[in-house]
C-alpha cells in the first residue's frame, strides 16, 4: 500500500468514529532532514519524523479543531476528542459549510524519488562541494541543505478524499571573506536537480567580489535586484493584498481593473505550474487554481478560499489555509512573467545605480500603501556607466512595493526558483526599477 | 518519560556516542480566538515526541520522532548517530563542551489557577465580552482577540548523569482593533502588539490583563488614529512605551549578545553580530543608564524555567553593567570557545527541534526616573506606543521600527496624538544616548512569542522586562 492510500484509509477510519456533524480529517506524515554547515564545518544536522493528525467538526453552528502529533495509534482518539471537546462552544450560526469535491483531474506534484532517499552521507557530499569550494578560495561557507517527504491525505464527509506526496530540496549558503560576503541558493523537488557547483561558485565569486566594501550616502537610487530580492517583494505583496480577505476589509492596495504597476509586470500564483512546487489541492481539500493577480499592471485577481468565496459568490481557487482562521486565503505559488532583457545585460543600461544580492529582514511598515523596510545583505555593488565598479556596505531600504513595481523598466527573460522567508515557492526574474528609496 | 529516555542514552552509548542527551516533550496549546462577534477559532493542539542528540566522532549529530515506542527511540538513536558519523567525516575540528555539573531535579512554573482548568465556556465569554467592548465604533472594521494556554512537560537525561523534569505553564491573552477609512488602515492592540501578551504564569494573568475594560479605550485609539496628523519628521527626543523598549531590547541586546552569533554559526541565516568576543568587558554599548541581565529566574517572563535544554541551572547574568557590554548569552560549546562556563540559554522550539542559544529573560534593568518625569523634562519630542513594525540588520546595528501611535511632547508636555511614527538608528548610538530609565513601579515583564531562529526554523517564546525610556537626538520620521 502506498503512503498516500495508507493515510487516507486511516483517514477514513477517522470518519468511521464520527458519531454526529460533519467532519474533516488531515493527516499529514513529514521526514525531513538538514545538514547545516558553518564556517566550512557541519555543526548542526538535524532529521525529524512525525505524523500529525487533524480534525475539524462542524456541527449545528458549532465548530471544533483537534490537532495531534505524536501518540502512535491514539492519535486520531486524541484529535476527535481534542475537537469535540473545542466543539461545546456555540460559535456562529452561518459557519462555512465544508467544501463538496469538485471532481477535478489531480495535477502535477513536486515529487522525486531521490530526495525522498537523500541520505545524511549524500547530504554531507554535497555540502562539502560548497565548503570545500570556499576553503580553497581561503574563505569560510555556512548553510544548510534540506531535504523532506511529505504526504498530506484529507478526507471529509462532504466527500473529499486526496491524498498527495511531495519532497523539497533546498540549499543555503552564505560565503565570509575577511571583509564582506556573498549568497547563494538553489531550490528544486529533486535534489539531483540542484545546481551544488553553480551554487558553489556563485556564492564564492559573490562574496570575493564584495570585500572591502565603502559607505554609499542612502538616497533614491536606479537597481538591478536578483532574483533573491525580487522574492521579497513579490512574498509581501502576496500577504498584505493578494488574499480576498484583505480586499473584503478594506485593507489591501488592490483596486480591481485599475493600473497601478508597469505594463512590464505580471504576477501570477500558480500551485498547478511544475515548476514552482506545485501541488494538486489545498488544505481545504479543494483544487489548487492558477490565478492571475496582476495583468501587464492592471490589478486583475486575488486568491480565495471557501468562506472568503462564499462572501464573494464566487468559487475557490483552491488558495485555504487550515480553517478555520483570522488570515483568510493565501498565495504560496508566486510567480512574475518574463521579459525580454538578458540579466546580464541589465547592468548596461544603467548610468549610476546599485546592483542588489538580496535584502534581509524585510517588514511591512504600512500595508495599505505596501511599505517595507529591510536592509541589502551579502553583495550590494555600485554600478556606473553601464558597469559594476565596486561593493557597497549595506543600506536600509524603505519603500512602497507598488511604486517600485510601477517604475520598473526591465524584466529578465531568466528566472529562478526561490522560497520566501514564509516558505512560498516564488519564481522571480532580475528587474531593473527606475527608482528605489534607501533610506538609511 | 525515563524509560525513553533511559532507552535512547543505552542505544546511543552502544552505537559509540561519547556524548548523548534525550529530551522527551508533551506540549498541549489551546487557542481561541474570536473575531467580529464570532468564535474565529477554537482549538487544541497536543504533541509529544523525543530527540536525541549525540557526540560521535567529535561532531553533532541529532534525530528525533514523534513515537515513544522502544523500537522507534532506538531507531532515532541510530539515525542521530549515522548523522554524526556522516559530519564527522568532512569536519576538522573535533566539538568541546564546558564542564558542567549532571544535576537532578523537578520545576514546574507557579500558578494560582491552572489554566487548563478554567472552563471553555468562561473564556470564550471573556473574549466576547472584550469583543461587544470595541463593537459601538463602526471604523473598527477588524476586531480580534485571543486567548492561549501552553503547557509543556520536558523531561531531559544526558550520559552525564542529569534527570530533570519540568513543567512549564503559559497564559496569553490580547485584542487588536484595527480601523479603516478611504485611504488608511490603523490598527491599535492591548496589551501588546502582534495579538497577545504572554507569561509563565496561570489564569490569574489573564484576569489581570483585563481585557474588557481596555477593549473601548483601545478602540476609541485606533479610530482616532484614522484622522491624527502625521508623525513630525526630525532629530528630536524619543520616549518608548515599555512594549516597544522590550522589542528594542530583544533586537539590539538580546540577539546580539547570543554567542553563537558572536561565532558565526548563525551566518547563514539569521546573521553575526556586532558584539565581538574582543569587546567583551571593555566595550561601552549604551549610557550608565543601561544595565542589561539575562535572568531565568525572573517570574512570570517566558524565559523562566528551572535548568536549559542542556540541563544548565537557570541564572541571572550581567549582559550590559551601566554601559559596558560585560557578558553572552552562552551555551557549553559557545562557552568552552571562549573559555568559559555556559550561563543556560539552550533551549529548544520542541522535541523535533536542535537546541540552540536563545533569549530567556533578557531585561532592561529598572532606574530611577518615571515616564511623567521624562516628559515633563522633555522640550520636542514623541512618546511611541505598541510596536508596529521592526527590522535590523544581521549585524544588529541598524535598526529601524514603527509603533502603532506616537504624542506629541512640547514643552514638557504630551500634547497631539500623531500616526505612523518611525524611528531608527545604530544600536551603540542609540543606547548611548539614553538619558532616563523609569523606575520598579512602571517595570513589566513583557515578551516576544514569535522569535524566529536556526536552520530548520525554530520559534520561541522569550521573555523581556522593560520600563518607559528616554533617548536624546533620534531619527523620527512618518511612514510615507
Amino acid at each position: 500500500m502506498s503512503r498516500d492510500d495508507e493515510l487516507l484509509e486511516a483517514g477514513d477510519k477517522a470518519l468511521a468514529r464520527l458519531e454526529a456533524g460533519d467532519a474533516e480529517v488531515v493527516i499529514v506524515d513529514e521526514t525531513s532532514e538538514l545538514t547545516r554547515f558553518a564556517g566550512n564545518e557541519m555543526h548542526q544536522s538535524v532529521a525529524q519524523t512525525s505524523r500529525s493528525v487533524r480534525v475539524r467538526l462542524i456541527d449545528d453552528g458549532r465548530i471544533g479543531v483537534g490537532e495531534v502529533r505524536g501518540f502512535g495509534e491514539g492519535a486520531v482518539g486524541r484529535a476527535l476528542q481534542a475537537a469535540d471537546e473545542s466543539r461545546r462552544v456555540t460559535t456562529s450560526p452561518d459557519v462555512p459549510p465544508l467544501p463538496a469535491p469538485d471532481h477535478r483531474a489531480d495535477g502535477p506534484v513536486a515529487f522525486a524519488a531521490a530526495t525522498a532517499a537523500a541520505t545524511p552521507e549524500l547530504r554531507a557530499g554535497l555540502v562539502s562541494i560548497v565548503t570545500g569550494t570556499a576553503r580553497s578560495h581561503d574563505i569560510n561557507a555556512y548553510g544548510a541543505l534540506s531535504t523532506s517527504t511529505r504526504t498530506t491525505a484529507i478526507v471529509t464527509t462532504a466527500g473529499v478524499r486526496r491524498a498527495a506526496t511531495a519532497t523539497q530540496a533546498s540549499f543555503v549558503s552564505v560565503a565570509r571573506g575577511d571583509d564582506g560576503g556573498g549568497y547563494a541558493s538553489r531550490h528544486a523537488a529533486d535534489i539531483d536537480a540542484l545546481d551544488v557547483d553553480g551554487l558553489a561558485a556563485e556564492v564564492v565569486d559573490t562574496c570575493e567580489r564584495n570585500q572591502r566594501a565603502t559607505a554609499i550616502d542612502p538616497g533614491e537610487y536606479e537597481v538591478v535586484l536578483s532574483p533573491y530580492a525580487v522574492t521579497d517583494l513579490l512574498e509581501h505583496l502576496g500577504w498584505v493584498g493578494f488574499s480576498a480577505l484583505a480586499t473584503q476589509e478594506h485593507r489591501s492596495f488592490m483596486r480591481m481593473d485599475e493600473r497601478l504597476m508597469s505594463d512590464l509586470v505580471t504576477i501570477r500564483d500558480d500551485p498547478t505550474a511544475s515548476d514552482i512546487f506545485p501541488f494538486p489541492f489545498d488544505a481545504e481539500g479543494v483544487s489548487t487554481q492558477a490565478v492571475h493577480l496582476i495583468d501587464r499592471g492592471v490589478c486583475a485577481g486575488v486568491v480565495y478560499d471557501t468562506p472568503t468565496a462564499l462572501r464573494d459568490g464566487v468559487t475557490s481557487t483552491g488558495h485555504s489555509l487550515p480553517q478555520p482562521n483570522t488570515w483568510g486565503p493565501l498565495p504560496r505559488h508566486l510567480a512574475m512573467d518574463a521579459g525580454a532583457t538578458p540579466w546580464k545585460d541589465m547592468v548596461s543600461s544603467v548610468s549610476r545605480g546599485l546592483y542588489v544580492t538580496r535584502f534581509w529582514y524585510v517588514r511591512d511598515v504600512h500595508p495599505l500603501r505596501t511599505v517595507i523596510t529591510g536592509m541589502t545583505r551579502e553583495g550590494t555593488f555600485l554600478i556606473e556607466h553601464g558597469r559594476i565598479t565596486r561593493p557597497v556596505k549595506d543600506l536600509r531600504f524603505t519603500q512602497s512595493i507598488v511604486e517600485a513595481l510601477a517604475a520598473v523598466a526591465e524584466v529578465s527573460r531568466e528566472r529562478r526558483l526561490e522560497l520566501g522567508e514564509g516558505e512560498s515557492g516564488v519564481l522571480a526574474p532580475w528587474l531593473h526599477i527606475n527608482r528605489f528609496t534607501f533610506s538609511s | 518519560m525515563r524509560q525513553v529516555s533511559e532507552r535512547a542514552l543505552d542505544a546511543a552509548s552502544a552505537a559509540g556516542a561519547s556524548y548523548a542527551d534525550c529530551r522527551v516533550v508533551n506540549r498541549t496549546v489551546q487557542k481561541i480566538t474570536v473575531k467580529n462577534g464570532v468564535v474565529a477559532a477554537l482549538e487544541r493542539f497536543e504533541d509529544e515526541g523525543v530527540g536525541i542528540r549525540v557526540i560521535v566522532d567529535g561532531a553533532w549529530g541529532f534525530a528525533s520522532v514523534d513515537r515513544l515506542d522502544g523500537v522507534s527511540v532506538e531507531t532515532a538513536t541510530r539515525h542521530a548517530v549515522q548523522i554524526a558519523r556522516a559530519s564527522s567525516r568532512v569536519n576538522r575540528v573535533a566539538v568541546q563542551l564546558a564542564p558542567a555539573p549532571p544535576l537532578t531535579g523537578v520545576y514546574r512554573t507557579p500558578v494560582t489557577r491552572d489554566p487548563f482548568s478554567v472552563s471553555l465556556d468562561d473564556k470564550v465569554n471573556l473574549l466576547l465580552r472584550t469583543d461587544e467592548a470595541m463593537a459601538h465604533l463602526p471604523q473598527v472594521r477588524i476586531r480580534e482577540c485571543s486567548l492561549e494556554f501552553v503547557r509543556e512537560e520536558r523531561h531531559f537525561a544526558s550520559s552525564e548523569g542529569a534527570r530533570l523534569d519540568q513543567t512549564i505553564i503559559e497564559s496569553g491573552g490580547g485584542l487588536d482593533a484595527t480601523a479603516t477609512s478611504d485611504d488608511e488602515v490603523q490598527t491599535r492592540s492591548f496589551p501588546n502588539s502582534f495579538g497577545r501578551h504572554q507569561v509563565c504564569a496561570g489564569w490569574e494573568a489573564i484576569e489581570a490583563f483585563d481585557l474588557p475594560g481596555n477593549a473601548g479605550r483601545i478602540a476609541e485609539e485606533a479610530v482616532a488614529l484614522l484622522s491624527a496628523p502625521i508623525c513630525p519628521a526630525g532629530t528630536m527626543t524619543v520616549i518608548l512605551d515599555a512594549t516597544q523598549a522590550a522589542l528594542q531590547v530583544h533586537e539590539s541586546c538580546g540577539h546580539p549578545t547570543e554567542l553563537d552569533r558572536a561565532l558565526g554559526h548563525e551566518a547563514a541565516y539569521a546573521g553575526t553580530s556586532f558584539l565581538t568576543p574582543d569587546l567583551l568587558g571593555t566595550f561601552r554599548y549604551g549610557s550608565e543608564h543601561v544595565t542589561m541581565t539575562a535572568d531565568s529566574t525572573r517570574a512570570p517572563g517566558l524565559g523562566t524555567f528551572g535548568w536549559d535544554d542542556e540541563g544548565v541551572a537557570a541564572q541571572r547574568s550581567v549582559l550590559v553593567n551601566q554601559g559596558i557590554f560585560t557578558g553572552y548569552l552562552s551555551s557549553r560549546e559557545t562557552a568552552a570557545a571562549i573559555g568559559q562556563l555556559s550561563n543556560g540559554t539552550m533551549r529548544a522550539d520542541g522535541w523535533s527541534r536542535l537546541p540552540i542559544i536563545r533569549m530567556t529573560n533578557v531585561n532592561l534593568e529598572p532606574g530611577t526616573s518615571s515616564l511623567e518625569e521624562m516628559i515633563a523634562t522633555t522640550e520636542r519630542g514623541v512618546y511611541l506606543e505598541t510596536n508596529r513594525s521592526w527590522s535590523i540588520d544581521d549585524r544588529r546595528l541598524n535598526f529601524q521600527f514603527g509603533t502603532q501611535n506616537g504624542w506629541e511632547i512640547v514643552d514638557g508636555k504630551r500634547t497631539r496624538l500623531v500616526r505612523n511614527p518611525i524611528y531608527s538608528g545604530q544600536t551603540p548610538d542609540f543606547w548611548r544616548s539614553c538619558d532616563a530609565v523609569a523606575g520598579p513601579g512602571e517595570w513589566q515583564m513583557l515578551g516576544v512569542v514569535n522569535c524566529g531562529k536556526g536552520q530548520p526554523s525554530q520559534s520561541m517564546h522569550v521573555g523581556h522586562g522593560a520600563a518607559p525610556c528616554r533617548f536624546r537626538n533620534v531619527k523620527v520620521e512618518p511612514a510615507r
